[in-house]
């Protein structure tokens, strides 16, 4: 009895060491390759080492919806266009593109000679898979309106109602690709550098099945680089695609991108030369703003005051007024957040494409929200005279450090300016939004980040009544909607820029829906010789142009 | 003994499948879906119906449930929503691996150091080595382990640069984890020791033991401390779950692909398969630790019979 129980107590013992070695073993034989090059992170010549703050969600062009998993696919792959320095769409895997004089048909020339990673040629056929396996619930990103909502037919396909040969996209030879638009649409080249819109090899795909995406073995790869490394919780090491058809420019040969969720590790990392490039928190950025080796990027994500149009105190637009009056973005941004973000003074950030040549957006942009705290007492006074009484406000918002940060500063502001009393009801993501759609709010902290470089992302949100509306704040405005409507078929970029400006104002300054806080950024310190390191507006790092001196 | 463990395995399905029902239902009662709902919400309605029939999330809730549990007994715990298209038993395979190395080791080295600094302290009480053993077992409960792990970090790691930073590259890379980890136990170990020890080494039996002129090591090893090592096999069953089973803050400083924050990442995404698969696997490993400990009773105490073993 007593041998037999100490026999099975023995052969646990074995077993647990064992699954402790294989563990080890497992991530060391793809591991220890990588120490090697760890070692020179800092110091060599062609190799970088970087992180993400959250794992890697999935690999699967399909699946992938964030800027984790986006971080990797853009550099492994590669639509027609890419994203330069500016954010700019230049010719990528397109060599040319026409567009006819109503902008709504694009024809696409791929360059001659294009290859997969594994030396099948890529061929326009290819965007036609992957395109339409976008355009349906195949694609577990929930992305297809990206796709839907310009290409004809696409959302009659994406429903079962039409046939694939219906849908406007033709590829008449290898090498040409024909798109055709709904509506004119300025900003369809921007719409190509998105990994949604990337290519995917049929035949790969159909033979990989369920495991598609994830491994390194399961993937295929058009971009300037490939993965001899993946560990969803670990990271990636990145090496560069021989078969890449612009790897003559790609200068780095291989970049390693970790997976670390604590601030101070990455500092640590950082310091010891094993990374290089870390994102600062607002308390860092004061000890290193002197820095040669800091810098800041602002992303195109605007985080926002969403009042609720219908609800007790906030339906008076003077109420509104007065609270949008009554909060100094400078100060938010500058002082309490001082991350690298910017303060906001209208929900696009202006530094957005206007579609017209040479203009950015906020050339357009005028009368938009302001900082005057005489204004806004003035407001205050005709708002409570309006409602008889003066009201009772609170502001739903998320419980993470920065929301709860920039909601005790709103708080604080309001008390301060208008010398009211405002409750905060911080509450986790899921529920603050189901109490939005619920209409049961009446002011919440909300942010939106842009699917694509133009206005409109941001203005027609409040114009799509698919949405469940308390989220937008029960706001229904038929003036609104039309110039949402106007602006998408309007075919002169100046005009449509000029309706989607004045439709912002009437949104912030005339209805005070919303009340625009920040743009979100971040700041970070990066090696000096690293160079051409950049994360675009949409918020992708973009590792084609890297060099290390 | 075969009948007891087969009765303790039949408990294991009973409790498990009490455990996924409650948890089944709980999870679903969360607010949100375990999707994006600034993307899904701009899809047209057939779209949207679409993607909740292909995850079976149209059905009512009694049919998911009955679905899940048939799947479960097939072996087949879904695929995540987080980590989209990955099996949840390769996730948490993937997982547990690192988590269970450094646990492992952290047990390990924290049940040694922590026995023999027990006994020292018992041994030699009220002299400044018991001092000395009791200050260290205060100050390891009374620091968070992610302290510890911060501290060892930057001391070992960063200043002296006798061990990685951070990263899972190579067996070194464990070792900082699992010393923050050990620290913890040490402490709990050692302070049962002592106590245990002491009332031990007050018996009749330990005074016959010196006059028949045994050794000191022999009558410590053999007599006191098998004597007094029960109540720490109870706790131990504790530790080692806590511990193999992953530690939030100490992985994420170390950056250890463990299994510590899965759980509260799963739960923020309302991922409700891999939620589900988890608390399964959690539960299993509880209620298997349970067991051995009981079994690891009556070897080291034979005046102790498991209930059913009499029969």
């Amino acid at each position: 009895m007593k041998k037999a129980i100490k026999s099975v107590i023995a052969a646990l013992l074995v077993v647990s060491t064992l699954a402790g070695c294989s563990s080890f073993t497992g991530t060391q034989s793809s591991g220890t390759a990588a120490q090697g090059e760890s070692a020179s992170a800092g110091s060599g010549k062609d190799s970088i080492t970087l992180y993400l703050k959250n794992e890697i969600p999935t690999l699967n062009q399909f699946s992938a919806s964030d800027n984790i998993a986006f971080a990797v696919l853009n550099n492994i792959s590669e639509g027609l266009y890419r994203l330069d320095k500016e954010n700019q769409p230049q010719p990528a895997l397109a060599k040319d593109v026409t567009i006819s004089d109503d902008q709504l048909t694009y024809t696409f020339t791929l360059r001659d000679g294009l290859k997969w990673s594994n030396g099948e040629p890529l061929t326009s056929k290819d965007f036609q898979f992957a395109w339409l396996r976008q355009m349906t619930a195949d694609a577990r990103n929930n992305y297809s309106f990206i796709m839907t909502d310009y290409i004809t037919n696409a959302l009659e396909y994406s429903e079962g109602k039409a046939t694939a040969d219906k849908v406007g996209l033709e590829a008449p030879d290898d090498t040409t690709l024909v798109v055709h638009l709904k509506a004119p649409t300025p900003y369809f080249l921007f719409l190509t550098t998105f990994v949604p819109y990337f290519p995917q090899n049929e035949a790969f795909f159909q033979k990989q099945g369920d495991n598609f995406g994830l491994g390194k073995d399961n993937l295929i790869y058009s971009g300037p680089f490939t993965i001899s490394q993946y560990d969803a919780a670990s990271g990636v090491t990145l090496v560069k695609n021989d078969n890449y058809w612009d790897a003559d420019n790609v200068k780095i040969s291989s970049a390693k991108i970790k997976i670390i969720k604590e601030q101070s590790t990455a500092m640590n990392l950082y310091k010891a030369g094993q990374l290089d490039r870390v994102e600062l928190s607002s308390a860092e950025v004061p000890s290193y703003k002197e820095d040669p080796e800091f810098s800041t990027n602002t992303i195109f994500r605007t985080q926002f005051l969403q009042i609720n149009t219908t609800a007790e105190g906030t339906k008076n637009v003077n109420i509104r007024k007065a609270i949008s009056c009554a909060i100094d973005n400078d100060l938010l941004a500058n002082t309490i957040l001082n991350n690298g973000s910017e303060a906001a003074v209208g929900v696009v950030p202006g530094t957005m494409s206007s579609g017209v040549t040479g203009k950015k957006f906020s050339s357009f942009q005028n009368g938009l929200k302001t900082f005057d705290v005489a204004k806004a007492k003035e407001y205050w006074k005709k708002g409570v005279a309006e409602l008889g009484k003066e009201p009772q406000l609170s502001i739903v918002l998320d419980d993470d450090t920065e929301t709860k940060d920039v909601g005790t500063f709103i708080q604080s502001q309001l008390k301060d300016n208008l010398g009211i009393d405002v409750t905060l009801d911080s509450k986790t993501k899921e529920a603050r939004r189901t109490l939005m759609k619920s209409s049961d709010y009446q002011m919440g902290v909300n942010a939106w980040g842009a699917d694509y470089d133009d206005a409109m992302t941001y203005i027609q949100l409040w114009a799509d009544h698919s949405v469940i509306n308390g989220f937008r704040g029960n706001f229904i405005d038929e003036s609104y909607d039309k110039a949402i409507s106007d602006a998408k078929a309007e075919v002169d970029t100046e005009k449509r820029a000029e309706i989607l400006a004045s439709a912002e104002k009437y949104l912030i300054s005339d209805q005070t829906v919303i009340v625009p806080l920040y743009y979100m950024g971040s700041a970070y310190l990066t090696k000096s010789n690293v160079k051409d390191l950049f994360v675009t507006h949409a918020g992708t790092l973009e590792l084609k142009h890297v060099s290390v001196q | 003994m075969n009948r007891y463990i087969l009765k303790r395995l039949v408990y294991l399905a009973v409790t498990l499948l009490v455990i996924t029902t409650l948890t089944f239902f709980l999870m679903h009662s969360l607010p949100g879906t375990p999707f994006d709902e600034d993307k899904i919400s701009r899809l047209s309605a057939a779209q949207q119906q679409q993607i909740y029939a292909s995850y079976g999330l149209d059905k009512p809730l009694y049919i998911q449930f009955f679905r899940y549990l048939t799947n479960m007994f097939k072996g087949d715990f879904g695929t995540s929503t987080l980590y989209l298209g990955m099996p949840v038993s390769r996730i948490v395979l993937n997982r547990i691996l690192p988590s269970a190395l450094i646990g492992f080791q952290a047990v390990l080295f924290g049940v040694v150091i922590g026995l023999v600094l027990g006994i020292i302290a018992a041994y030699r009480h009220n002299t400044s080595m018991d001092y000395m053993t009791m200050i260290i077992s205060v100050l390891g409960i009374s620091i968070p382990n992610f302290v510890v792990a911060a501290l060892l970090q930057y001391f070992l790691g960063f200043k002296l640069g006798w061990f990685p930073v951070a990263y899972w590259e190579s067996y070194a890379n464990s070792i900082l984890p699992s010393l923050a980890l050990s620290f913890g136990v040490i402490a709990q170990i050692a302070r049962f020791i002592r106590t245990e020890m002491l009332s031990v080494l007050q018996q009749d039996y330990i005074l016959m033991a010196q006059s028949k002129g045994l050794s000191p090591a022999k009558i410590l090893v053999k007599h006191a401390l098998r004597n007094s090592i029960l109540p720490v096999v109870t706790i131990l069953g504790s530790i080692v779950v806590n511990l193999l089973t992953g530690s939030l803050a100490v992985e994420s400083i170390y950056s250890v692909p463990g299994i510590g924050s899965l759980f509260v990442d799963t739960i923020k995404a309302n991922d409700y398969s891999t939620i589900l698969g988890l608390t399964v696997f959690y539960s299993a490993f509880y209620v298997v630790v349970i067991l051995i400990i009981d079994i690891l009773y009556c070897l080291i105490d034979p005046r102790i019979r498991l209930a059913s073993a009499k029969e």
